[in-house]
């Protein structure tokens, strides 16, 4: 280490002094003079290389007799010989880049054009301008075949993101995220379920936008192969912004600001007023009994008892939901210092991100400091940077069910309740001003008053994570160069939850406080051979080794029953305990790729890895299978330059590709056998042990498998306007590692075992098309369409048929969502209705609808999507905007359940004067509240749709305005997300309001109300 | 750095070096002290706030009229269905209790470790665990339950409440036969280990299970409780089983029945109150222990019983108060966190062996059993707490203004049966289905499920019905509708 240091101290201190080289500058525009900015230059054939800035402008020194490689996106790649110019200015040809580079596996660059399978790159541009706390949900109809679904959780919440599909039965479906090259956490940190809860976030939330340069999505098999056993779900990798060298230094700053207000769907009856059976309470104690229900007489304005025993008028209190959602903020501001010299690159930078959400008295505070150096001595080449983030987040909203969920009360409160009543002492929201305690409004004690749940619970954490890499390299010969690189993530996050004293589930409170490290290590050598051997013959071999170290400790006490009353510590507890919990595994791989180019239109690419797992081994030493070969094949054939003049002239660009590859998933440590523990603190001093395991163990285990097959065609045409890029796939995951639901008769809720098999098969297909392109207006249009038919082939037993598995239920236990033998991942499941020959509900004696079987409704997780977004350059004006269309999702709407069982619901309307069939009109909430929470099928709603997903507005301050100041450019951007739902078919809810964010899709109830963000961006750089 | 990198891979002999001791989890052990299980299954059989709160309070406390509430929640009372509610003590049986309790059978009878007394006694104790849950629910998993991980049964199949019976009744004669010396000492929360208590326990509740099969087969009824009675059953208060619970450290060391009721920790479910039926029978009597059960209305100052059935709105039409504050409510003494939890009582076993005499099944002088009950009924209550102790002279004096009259025999021992079995709402409940005393008039609420009957067992859960196939055959073997909310007018097995 100590060497590698010194190495790098050595970079930075000789980088100006090296070789006598000769000076190069000039300026590059467009076709149009106007000055190009951000075009690479390069010495041939060597790493060294700038960019323009701002003005077009370049300066770099090379070797003598070198040539320079010019390249720029959307323009024809040029190469010119330096001879003896100083000066080389460039015009630039649109046209197709057949050079273009992308960032693959182990964060390789490779041309595009060799690639035998799919990848898309984003550029930072394009997730910092319309800016989401999470940056995975910038992603969201952005790319063809990855799904985002944005549970509704608050800030900070989780993202789920899944590409080309379900693969998984269980454990995790989403991509493996590398940073630079160091695979990073993306665990969720815990998330809401049926008895309710919250969303604590994941990896990925930590991401800042602003130091991002690129996203690669490495979607298929093929292309993750090299990360093994980590590849299924595809992968993302993240480039994060570097100093250039030769850049001269540069300081930028950017500034967002973007307002947050909720989109209303909200949309019950406003008729009738709180009560039952028709009738207004008269009583406080009645009052009280019906504080939830809005069963009563039709509003008329008279006086009426309300739960606190004061009368107010029986009439419509207007939007509760507008009253207690506020309008949120969120400020982003980022300055960042970047530069480099002849042979070292840098860049710092500091990001402060401070979010209030709708929620009152939520919101996150993020702050990001990242640091880079590159650089290269002779054959050395080093890098290192680091990235610390701390984020606080302040009241994470309940979810779900109603204990300590604001949400819940929010959107239940009868027509004739205004939320504002609920207030109780201004000086402590939610609380009773004579006792202090929760100021309770109905006699459900669950049911918490939502001024109490938002300002007196806390839930509460803050997360220190420190993640970056070191490597160092040395190029023997030209082509061979070794490789070692140290990546560490690591954060600590502690947590307090607090139920305060008072609170009329839990009258004395209780508080835990936890404190939880997780860690990952990777230590990576390679070895890489890359020269073109003959004209026709190129040769592109690495072989390489990683051991990974993870390991997760927390430690947590609770202390509940406050003895003082309001003093909120453990110490205070009545009764006291203390969580510890301890993790650990190590994953070691060597692994190889050959790639091998013929006549610079045929590429051949194999792949090896083989992975030796802890989590496999038996830990009582027993002989067990902990390893796995995986191995990937690729083939590209470039058509344009293999068929030449075969091909019709408007293609500028043709290949064909295929591949195939089998790689894995991974898989828990501890899980093979049967454990005891002991529980609490013993009964009058004889200690409590029992078995730990909640889900039967498995004995043994082996990774899931993941095998695909991949066929794409990559077409440029009409030089450049139009390109189409297709992809077919067809992937079948076995061997899945599952807790499958079994009967809790058997003493366990779930069985862990190897099960099943599942089929993805899908296309992807994305379109560019350029059909205006002059000097002040350019038109862009990118439109990408993904379908992926997913099946669930086999479940537990292959040989049985229609076999399911549960993954979530509803709180109302009458909605699941289940895996289905023969149908698609996430089946939403309900209960249907019972009816007869011609259609009609059948009812039972009482003139009730009667509950019928348990039925597959459809998929939760959209097999269709097609994102268009339009990009319009008009003179210094950028203007773009992103539609996103889902369709062929269901969601279990529990927010209609519950109204529906509350009479708050629109359809409850009917029937409430004259009755429907044999119940009487006083009783009508019984044939209601029978559908409620007895006919699921009722909830379950089509969730297609098609939003209005981004819009961005951006003005270039045009160069001569800026002569007199110290500034080199100014973009003042307008931003939006999510601003309209074009098209829904749920009522009251958006159709993207699922609380988690886990595999179980399909399920609303009550989480934080979709918003729409809209502000401003601006962005200096001097 | 790099020559260390490299090192590392290719100096590694094998590529899995360590890993068996990497995937030891340091925190679990892998076999446990029987006497530490044992303790956790007893406590866990007394159960949690959960299941005590559903199944017990909400619907067996009021459906048999113990208590009553206006809540709506408080289903039981009214007779209408909340599928969660009905489910919650097959939900949490199964996991909480018959998991561990059939690991730790598993290893004491493969002589790893323990004795055959402590086999003895736990097989006993699944006698407690499963003829709850066949009582509540009818045909339940019972030969292949528990077993996910010792025989990797993932799906039991259920099993007829007859063929349940007859085993449980084999295993209690089995179970005491293993009784000797050695056992669980200290560890064991009901006993201490005393072995003669443990067979006196083990056969009055075969004398339980036998007199459950009264009606259903009274051959086989009389055939085991007259080798109960014959081979020991409690023979004074003192033989009562029941855990002592304390307040803490957590919350599994509770009475679940505090948990719900026992305001002074912290939370306390305000909606029950003494049943007026209970009151009337208590008052009708002079019964001692009204003043036990209850305390005076906080309305009124006295003690009064709440009709079941009513609402918030209906009450306001009652005669005997238009309130929840003018009913009484359960005595706070008998419902705190460190409440014993009561499983069987010596007043329970002579009033079976009342019965028993009045069958002529193995016991005679129905008159003294009836009256050795009565009294122990009242006395049992100093379990609870000391101030709750009646003297003898209140107690004669109550014995005699109630003399055994063999004509009404069944109806006061039902009755009574009913009384001692307070707050152990489960047996109550069972034993009211059994004998039909006391003399209950149902409710008739809008929307009940049950045509204004009392129901006739819980509802299981419909996950499980829909997840195991094996519920399918119960459900046929049953008669049970594919609503749920039916199950409850079906009559389980022993119920005719």
């Amino acid at each position: 280490m100590r060497n590698f240091l010194l190495s790098l101290l050595c970079l930075l201190v000789t980088s100006a002094t090296l070789t006598a080289q000769s000076r190069v500058s000039g300026n590059i525009t467009g076709e149009d003079g106007v000055p190009l900015i951000g075009v690479n230059v390069l010495e041939a054939g060597t790493s060294n290389g700038t960019v323009t800035d701002f003005d077009g402008n370049y300066d770099l020194s090379v070797a003598e007799g070198a040539s320079l490689e010019f390249s720029y996106t959307g323009y024809e790649t040029q190469t010119i010989a330096i001879g003896s110019q100083t000066v080389i200015d460039m015009v630039m040809t649109e046209g197709v880049n057949l050079d273009e580079v992308v960032v693959t596996a182990l964060g390789i660059e490779r041309k595009k054009r060799a690639l035998a399978y799919s990848v898309t790159e984003l550029s930072g541009d394009e997730v910092a301008t319309a800016k989401e706390i999470n940056v995975g949900n910038s992603l969201a109809g952005k790319v063809a075949g990855v799904n985002v679904s944005n549970p509704s959780t608050g800030p900070g919440g989780s993202t789920r993101i899944v590409i080309r599909g379900n693969g998984n039965i269980a454990g995790n479906n989403q991509p493996l995220i590398v940073v630079d090259g160091v695979p990073i956490n993306n665990d969720n940190l815990g998330s809401a379920g049926m008895w309710g809860g919250q969303d604590w976030g994941d990896g990925l939330s930590s991401l800042n936008s602003d130091d991002i340069e690129n996203i690669s999505i490495l979607k298929g098999n093929t292309a993750s192969a090299l990360y093994g056993y980590r590849a299924s779900n595809g992968v993302i990798l993240v480039t994060t912004k570097t100093g250039k060298k030769g850049q001269g230094l540069q300081v930028e700053f950017n500034s967002n600001f973007l307002a947050e207000t909720f989109q209303d769907n909200y949309d019950f009856q406003t008729e009738y007023g709180h009560g039952r059976n028709g009738a207004k309470p008269t009583t406080e104690e009645e009052a009280f009994a019906q504080g939830l229900y809005a069963w009563g007489a039709k509003l008329d304005g008279s006086s009426v008892m309300q739960f606190d025993g004061q009368s107010r008028p029986y009439s419509n209190a207007g939007s509760n939901l507008d009253r207690f959602y506020r309008t949120g903020s969120t400020w982003t501001n980022n300055v960042s210092l970047s530069g480099g010299g002849e042979n070292v690159g840098y860049r710092f930078s500091m990001t402060n991100l401070d979010n209030q959400g709708i929620m009152q008295n939520s919101g996150l505070d993020r702050n990001t400091f990242s640091a880079s150096v590159n650089g290269q001595s002779g054959k050395w080449l080093g890098s290192l940077s680091g990235t610390y983030v701390k984020e606080n987040t302040k009241n994470r909203p309940g979810l779900s069910d109603s204990p300590g969920n604001a949400n819940y009360t929010a959107w239940s409160l009868p027509p004739s309740i205004n939320i504002n009543d609920l207030k109780g002492d201004p000086n402590k929201l939610g609380a009773d001003p004579e006792t202090g305690f929760e100021l309770q409004f109905n006699d459900n004690v669950f049911v918490t008053n939502p001024w109490w749940a938002t300002h007196q619970f806390a839930r509460n954490n803050e997360k220190d994570r420190l993640y970056g890499n070191a490597s160092l390299g040395y190029e023997f010969i030209e082509g061979l160069v070794l490789r070692g690189k140290v990546g560490i993530d690591r954060f600590t996050e502690r947590r307090t939850s607090l139920e305060p004293y008072g609170t009329a589930f839990t009258n004395f409170g209780a508080i835990n406080e936890s404190n939880r490290t997780v860690q990952e290590v990777n230590l990576e050598a390679t070895l890489r051979f890359n020269r073109d051997i003959t004209e026709t013959v190129g040769l592109d071999l690495i072989v390489g080794g990683n051991q990974q170290k993870n390991f997760d400790e927390s430690l947590g006490g609770r202390g509940a029953n406050f003895n003082v009353p309001f003093l909120h510590s453990i110490k205070n507890g009545a009764n006291q305990s203390v969580n510890y919990g301890f993790s650990q595994y190590q994953v070691n791989s060597l692994f190889g790729q050959a790639e091998v180019s013929l006549m610079n239109s045929l590429y051949l690419t194999a792949t090896v890895r083989q992975d030796w797992f802890s989590q496999l081994t038996d830990p009582s030493g027993r002989d067990s299978e902990n390893s796995i070969l995986y191995s990937s094949f690729g083939v590209a054939y470039d058509l344009s330059e293999g068929l030449g003049d075969a091909l019709p002239d408007f293609v500028d660009f043709a290949k064909v590709r295929a591949s195939w590859a089998e790689v894995g998933g991974a898989t828990d440590p501890y899980q093979l056998g049967l454990t005891y523990g002991i529980r609490g603190q013993g009964h009058l001093g004889n200690p409590l042990g029992s078995i730990n395991n909640n889900s039967v163990p498995a004995g043994s285990l082996v990774p899931s498998t993941s095998k695909e097959l991949e066929f794409g065609v990559d077409l440029r045409m009409y030089k450049g306007r139009v390109g189409l890029d297709i992809a077919y796939y067809d992937r079948e995951t076995v061997d899945g590692i599952l807790s499958a639901s079994i009967s809790g008769t058997s003493g366990y809720g779930s069985k862990t075992v190897n099960v099943g098999k599942i089929s993805n098969k899908g296309i992807e297909i994305l379109l560019s098309l350029n059909p205006v392109r002059t000097s002040n207006f350019r038109w862009n249009l990118d439109i990408n369409y993904a379908r992926n038919n997913n099946k669930v082939v086999s479940l537990l037993t292959p040989e049985d048929d229609g076999e399911e598995i549960r993954l979530e239920e509803s709180r109302t236990r009458n909605a699941y969502v289940h895996l289905v033998e023969g149908l698609p991942y996430s089946q939403v499941m309900g209960f249907a209705y019972v009816r007869d020959g011609s259609g009609n509900l059948t009812l039972d004696d009482n003139g009730l609808p009667v509950q019928g079987d348990l039925m597959a409704f459809g998929t939760g997780v959209h097999p269709n999507s097609l994102g268009i977004n339009n990009k319009f350059n008009i003179g210094d004006l950028r203007v773009s905007f992103l539609i996103d269309i889902k369709t062929g999702g269901k969601i279990y709407n529990a927010t209609n359940a519950y109204g529906m069982f509350r009479g708050l619901h629109k359809a409850t309307l009917e029937g409430r004067e004259s009755g429907i069939g044999a119940v009487a009109a006083e009783n009508v909430e019984d044939y209601y509240q029978r559908i409620a929470f007895g006919i699921s099928e009722e909830f379950i709603d089509d969730a297609d749709f098609a939003k209005l997903r981004e819009v961005v507005v951006g003005y270039a301050i045009p160069k001569r305005f800026l002569e007199n100041v110290p500034v080199s450019g100014v973009t003042l951007s307008f931003a939006a997300r999510n601003l309209f739902v074009l098209w829904k078919k749920t009522d009251n809810i958006d159709p993207e309001s699922t609380y988690t964010s886990g595999n179980g899709q399909g399920l609303e109830m009550f989480g934080v109300p979709v918003t729409r963000t809209y502000g401003l961006n601006l962005n200096v750089k001097f | 750095m790099l020559l260390v990198l490299v090192a590392l891979l290719a100096l590694q002999t094998s590529c899995d070096d360590g890993f068996a001791e990497i995937n030891t989890n340091p925190q679990a052990a892998i076999e446990i002290n029987p006497n530490f299980q044992m303790t956790w299954v007893q406590l866990r059989t007394s159960g949690g706030r959960y299941e005590n709160w559903r199944a017990g309070l909400i619907y067996s406390s009021m459906m048999i009229q113990h208590m009553s509430a206006l809540c709506g929640y408080w289903t039981g009372d009214k007779y209408t269905y909340n599928g969660g509610y009905s489910s919650s003590l097959i939900d949490n049986g199964y996991r909480e209790q018959v998991k561990d309790m059939q690991d730790l059978i598993n290893t004491l009878q493969s002589g790893t470790q323990g004795d055959q007394t402590m086999l003895g006694m736990a097989r006993i104790w699944r006698v407690v665990i499963f003829h709850r849950l066949t009582d509540m629910y009818g045909d339940v998993p019972y030969f292949e339950a528990g077993k996910g991980a010792l025989e990797g049964i993932d799906f039991p199949a259920y099993d007829a409440q007859e063929v349940i019976y007859m085993d449980m009744l084999k295993e209690l004669e089995e179970g005491i036969a293993q009784i000797g010396s050695g056992g669980f000492g200290g560890a064991d929360l009901i006993y201490a280990g005393d072995a003669d208590q443990w067979k006196r326990f083990g056969n009055s509740l075969m004398l339980r299970l036998a007199m459950r099969l009264s009606e259903v087969d009274p051959g086989t009824a009389q055939a085991w409780a007259s080798k109960a009675i014959a081979g020991g059953v409690m023979n004074s208060n003192a033989d009562d089983a029941f855990i002592q619970h304390t307040n803490g450290p957590e919350g599994i060391n509770r009475n679940g029945i505090g948990e719900v009721l026992d305001k002074s920790n912290g939370f306390g479910d305000d909606c029950p109150r003494l049943s007026a039926t209970l009151v009337g029978l208590l008052e009708s009597t002079g019964d001692p222990r009204l003043n036990i059960l209850g305390v005076p209305s906080a309305n009124t100052g006295v003690i009064a019983g709440m009709p079941n059935g009513l609402d918030e709105t209906t009450i306001q039409d009652n005669a005997s108060g238009t309130s929840t504050d003018d009913f009484s409510r359960i005595n706070p003494a008998i419902v705190l966190v460190e409440s014993p939890m009561m499983f069987m009582t010596y007043a329970e076993t002579e009033l079976l062996l009342a019965e028993a005499a009045m069958r002529g099944w193995g016991a005679s002088d129905a008159g003294s059993h009836f009256e050795a009950g009565l009294r122990a009924g009242v006395k049992m209550w100093e379990h609870y707490d000391a101030s709750l102790a009646v003297d003898d002279a209140t107690v004669d004096a109550f014995v005699a203004a109630n003399p055994f009259d063999a004509a009404n025999g069944m109806e006061q021992i039902g009755n009574q049966y009913w009384l001692a079995t307070f707050l152990n709402e489960y047996e109550a409940y069972s034993n009211f289905r059994r004998t039909g005393y006391p003399d209950l008039t149902p409710v008739n609420y809008a929307g009940n499920v049950t045509n204004g009957q009392i129901p006739l067992r819980l509802a299981g859960n419909p996950g499980e019905g829909s997840l195991n196939p094996n519920f399918e055959a119960a459900k046929t073997r049953q008669g049970l509708g594919s609503d749920f909310s039916s199950h409850m007018s079906v009559p389980v097995w022993w119920d005719k």
